[in-house]
């Protein structure tokens, strides 16, 4: 079974003058068989330090690490069983792609020269690359020496798979085929596999569950949908999520949230989950504020277009807070994304309509969720009849 | 050069001014440099060396006297010198590369400060070492005295075979540091991923060592063995403690020093000889690594 159990697992780093650098701090993640978990985080995070943790390439400060149930924290990289892929794919470049690819097998087990062959043609059957056998790295374009060091991971056929950002080097179109394809080929071998990214979307796209971490810390971790809507603190919620979620500072005054442009109305509902807090961050998604040009509903609110972004399936609308009739450069910007088909131009007035049920509340000292969106509406697509 | 004549575009007369002084200078500088070779050439050739002015070919016949009596004398020292450069160059070579390596690639306690001796190794000059490693040769590990009777029982081993042993292992030692250093540069570009995939992948430190960095290692190998091969071949201090100046034993350095020098005369144009036909197999390796020598220094 290879269940990957992260138990506490600390790393400092003390630096020559003395300085102490917590880079992971108490990490604790089960990572369940045949599972994709995604380490995501900004840069200098902890993620790839956790990573390497896991491949036995840093030294574990303090904690555990499992796999199944032995505890492998001395263990050599090459007695853990782990494949691992880096992002900068690091062939061996004197090596052809043959040579490459069966040097796992040769170093790590007593498998006869034929055995490796078979295991090598069908893992470069799997990853596309058999006519490029015998060419050496330098001879390759950068997806296809990043499809050998795929190729040579799975040929070791180990318990575990680490990523470490595979795909950064790739260009964008090449990025998001690469993305459904490692996920394909990890549902079909079903081997556990950690991915460390900075990419929220290949996060959400890929993921079984996501892992975020934010300055050494977990943060949350769960699976895409949940860390989406049910963010566990302000952190997550700004991170997951593209245009990020738009915050605002409010205070709580009777059953107002009064923020510097705005002022909302509550429900006694909401009010509960408050509780005795009085200072807030209002958080709304991009998506889940509509536009109309016309309304005085006590969740609607006057604001001017100040710059549109188009994508062609979607527009991104930056938005201010209408006062005076004019926005002026010091006012907050917002962001909402409405159809593409719908047009909106800059510097028009328009209505726009922030429902409660989708608006996130965080505690503005801890950054702690205190309310998330409800998920009631959600509707499940049935079964075809 | 009056200024009137020299026009905006650096034209004098139609003739660019610059390209005259650079190829000049450069015509100058080879002069400068092949002079004493061309004038060595010329003087081995003379019948009498001071018929004409030392670099002009002689006005009498020419002869080849002198490198086949230069060659009956340095002979024997030709032959043992490649016997002592050839594994001395090759041993220091790899020795270094391995420590290198050790000290480069691989992660462990202390070893900046073992890597300061290394480098502190380098300005070691060899004449302050001279006296205590002739006196270990002479006195604590005198290896032809300890081996001498295995060199009775077998053909072709001599006593003195283990003199130049003896050398080897101080060429190699004293070599280490630089070799080292030259080493270190190269291997510190090395991308510490792959290294790590090599890990990964099951290696040991020292598999690791034996299937990527020694193949990834040609470039730097050509280097260090050229300027290897050069500091042996030309040395003529431990030759001479070490080894000594025996009729069978000495090496092709300390044979040249001695060559010519006679009571009645000093034989320049043998002396010339000597010195041109010492100095071809170093200039043979060159020849032939020098392409991967400058590709090993560029990077």
């Amino acid at each position: 079974m290879a269940e990957l159990a992260l138990d506490n697992v600390t790393k400092v780093f003390v630096e020559d003058d003395g300085n102490q650098i917590v880079a992971v701090d108490e990490v604790s993640v089960d990572i369940h068989d045949g599972e994709f978990l995604v380490l995501v985080g900004p840069s200098g995070c902890g993620k790839s330090t956790t990573l390497r943790m896991i491949a036995g390439l840093e030294s574990i400060t303090d904690g555990e690490i499992r796999l199944g149930d032995r505890v492998i924290n001395d263990k050599e990289p090459k007695e853990r069983n782990i494949a691992m892929v880096f992002q900068s794919y690091a062939l061996y470049p004197h090596m052809t792609v043959q040579e490459n690819m069966s040097f796992g097998l040769e170093e790590s087990t007593e498998m006869p020269d034929d055995e490796i062959d078979e295991r090598v043609s069908s893992s470069a059957a799997m990853m596309g690359i058999e006519p490029l056998l015998d060419r050496k790295p330098s001879e390759l374009s950068g997806g296809q020496q990043q499809r050998v060091a795929l190729g040579r991971a799975i040929v070791r056929d180990p318990e575990v798979f680490l990523m470490d950002e595979p795909l950064s080097n790739l260009d964008a179109k090449l990025r998001s085929r690469m993305r459904t394809e490692l996920q394909r080929i990890q549902e079909d071998l079903g081997v556990t596999t950690v991915y460390v990214t900075h990419d929220q979307t290949e996060a959400m796209t890929m993921s079984d569950r996501i892992a975020v971490l934010d300055d050494g810390r977990l943060q949350q971790a769960g699976t895409p949908l949940e860390c989406y809507h049910e963010p566990a603190n302000e952190f997550v919620a700004g991170f997951i999520g593209d245009p990020s979620m738009n915050f605002f500072d409010v205070e709580v005054q009777g059953n107002q949230l009064r923020a510097e442009n705005f002022t909302y109305q509550l429900s006694d509902e909401t009010l509960e989950m408050i509780g005795d807090r009085t200072e807030l961050r209002f958080g709304i998604r991009p998506e889940d504020v509509t536009l109309s040009n016309s309304g005085s509903d006590v969740h609607e609110f006057d604001t001017v277009v100040d710059v549109v972004e188009p994508m062609g399936d979607e527009n991104s609308v930056y938005l201010t807070f209408d006062s005076e009739g004019n926005a002026g450069e010091d006012e907050a910007t917002f962001v909402v994304t409405v159809g593409g088909m719908q047009k909106v131009e800059s510097g028009q007035p328009v209505v726009a309509h922030i429902p409660e049920d989708a608006i996130h509340l965080f505690d503005a000292k801890t950054g702690e969720a205190v309310k998330n969106r409800s998920l009631e509406n959600v509707e499940a697509l049935g079964s075809r009849v | 050069m009056s200024t009137e004549t020299v026009a905006d575009d650096g034209t004098a007369f139609g003739i660019d001014v610059e390209r005259v002084a650079l190829y000049g200078t450069l015509v100058g500088l080879i002069v400068f440099y092949l002079l004493p070779i061309e004038t060595g050439l010329m003087t081995s050739l003379k019948v009498g060396p001071y018929s004409s002015a030392p670099f002009l070919p002689t006005l009498e016949a020419s002869t080849t006297e002198n490198y086949a009596r230069a060659f009956d004398a340095l002979s024997s020292g030709l032959v043992n010198s490649f016997i002592l450069t050839i594994p001395a160059t090759v041993l220091s070579a790899l020795v270094g590369s391995m420590a290198a390596y050790g000290l480069t690639n691989v992660d462990w306690k202390g070893q900046v400060g073992v890597l300061a001796l290394f480098i502190a190794g380098i300005f070691i000059p060899y004449q302050a070492v001279l006296i205590p490693v002739s006196n270990f040769w002479a006195s604590i590990v005198p290896l032809n005295v300890w081996f001498g009777p295995i060199a009775e029982i077998t053909p072709g081993l001599e006593g003195y075979h283990f003199d130049i042993f003896e050398l080897v292992i101080t060429h190699v030692a004293y070599g280490l540091p630089i070799c080292t250093l030259l080493f270190r540069t190269f291997y510190k570009d090395l991308s510490d991923e792959m290294m790590e995939a090599a890990r990964l992948d099951g290696a040991s430190i020292a598999k690791v060592y034996r299937r990527i960095v020694l193949p990834l290692s040609g470039p730097m190998f050509a280097v260090v063995l050229i300027y290897q091969f050069t500091q042996i071949w030309n040395d003529l201090l431990f030759a001479l403690v070490i080894v000594g100046t025996g009729e069978k034993e000495m090496l092709v350095m300390v044979a040249l020093a001695r060559l010519g020098n006679t009571l009645s005369d000093v034989g320049v144009g043998l002396q010339m000889a000597g010195a041109l036909l010492t100095a071809l197999p170093t200039l043979l390796v060159y020849v032939f690594f020098g392409e991967q020598f400058a590709e090993g220094i560029s990077t």
